[in-house]
């Protein structure tokens, strides 16, 4: 299928309108930043994979009555933020207050929650993994919003006015929701800097 | 530039996302505590680098392609799915006929059967007359009173 010229609101339009491959071509473009955001959301590799699929799924539910209006990745992560904010809250009594250990596999895929790590000192590597935890930790303990606000500004690239659409904030709002969020990320982080 | 117009932009700017303006500059190379405070904001974002998310997993898109496969199956939904299915239709068209004539038939029976009348009125009086007939044709008793009473006339004539 060529999408040559084409926005991604056009390419939703003509899933609307029926075309498959059409369909395949966004799951394609935005599978990756779907299992990143649903990650951070649910720090869970497995639980990330079925919200991603559950978005992706409800894209296609909703394809007929799908309206240009906005930019398709503001609906997206409207949709997306919805789900993982609904599974946050049925999950919050499940996960432990400190969160899983880092040493600990994930239960389906086998790895580790950790980046690759290169360093062959012991001393070193456990350092890097309190310092993972508490960034992990501290970005879980913000408010709601400004959790979401941080992971769409620094991990998904978007822009204050499409993170201000997708939260309903003013862009203004979403500047200072965004400020804020990162002070308290830059006060509580403060050992690790 | 004051300094709380000055931290809305510090997001972006420690991001890199975009360029401090003429006046932003101007208040950063004035304000000590700013400058400081996106310093240390850069090196909070940099330390949020390494918080990574793994890839999608290779069952991802086979997954996904099985749960739509389910939605697909599932939609469209509502009676209009019957018009879809030819076979469906046919079969339900056959069994609608055979119900409806089924219940004329039942219907047409019950038409057949005897009216209801008033005692008293011509048809009701006619109806019972024909009961005491049903009832007198096979009352054997009368049979054997009436050939008594012709061996009772033989014997004492």
């Amino acid at each position: 299928m060529s999408t040559d010229g084409l926005s991604d609101a056009d390419v939703m339009l003509r899933v609307k309108a029926g075309d498959e491959p059409a369909f395949d071509y966004l799951v394609q473009k935005y599978r990756r930043p779907m299992v990143s955001f649903m990650y951070r959301m649910a720090h869970n590799a497995a639980a990330a994979e079925d919200l991603a699929q559950e978005v992706f799924l409800r894209v296609y539910r909703s394809r007929g009555s799908y309206e240009a209006s906005a930019k398709f990745t503001t609906w997206l992560y409207r949709i997306a933020t919805n789900l993982a904010v609904n599974h946050a809250r049925d999950t919050r009594h499940e996960r432990p207050e400190n969160m899983a250990s880092l040493d600990e596999a994930d239960e389906e895929t086998g790895t580790t929650m950790d980046v690759a790590d290169t360093s062959p000192n012991v001393e070193e590597k456990l350092v890097k993994q309190e310092r993972l935890k508490a960034i992990r930790q501290k970005v879980e303990n913000l408010p709601e919003r400004q959790r979401l606000a941080v992971l769409m500004h620094k991990y998904q690239q978007m822009d204050y006015k499409q993170i201000g659409e997708v939260l309903n904030l003013s862009e203004s709002a979403t500047k200072s929701l965004l400020f804020r969020a990162y002070e308290t990320l830059r006060e509580q982080l403060k050992e690790f800097i | 530039m004051k300094c709380k117009e000055f931290s809305e932009l510090m997001p972006d700017l420690a991001l890199g996302v975009d360029q401090a303006s003429a006046e932003a500059g101007e208040h950063l190379r004035s304000c000590t505590s700013c400058a400081t405070r996106l310093d240390e904001i850069r090196k909070t974002m940099s330390l949020l680098d390494e918080w990574q998310a793994p890839e999608p997993s290779p069952y991802f898109d086979t997954r996904l392609q099985a749960r739509l496969r389910e939605e697909k199956a599932k939609t469209p939904a509502g009676w209009l799915v019957w018009l879809r299915r030819p076979a469906m239709a046919l079969v339900a068209t056959i069994l609608l006929a055979v119900g409806i004539t089924m219940f004329r038939g039942d219907f047409n029976k019950k038409d057949s059967g005897p009216i209801a009348a008033f005692p008293g009125t011509a048809v009701g009086d006619l109806q019972q007359l024909d009961k005491n007939h049903d009832l007198y044709s096979d009352f054997d008793v009368l049979d054997d009173l009436v050939s008594q009473q012709q061996e009772d006339q033989t014997a004492n004539p």
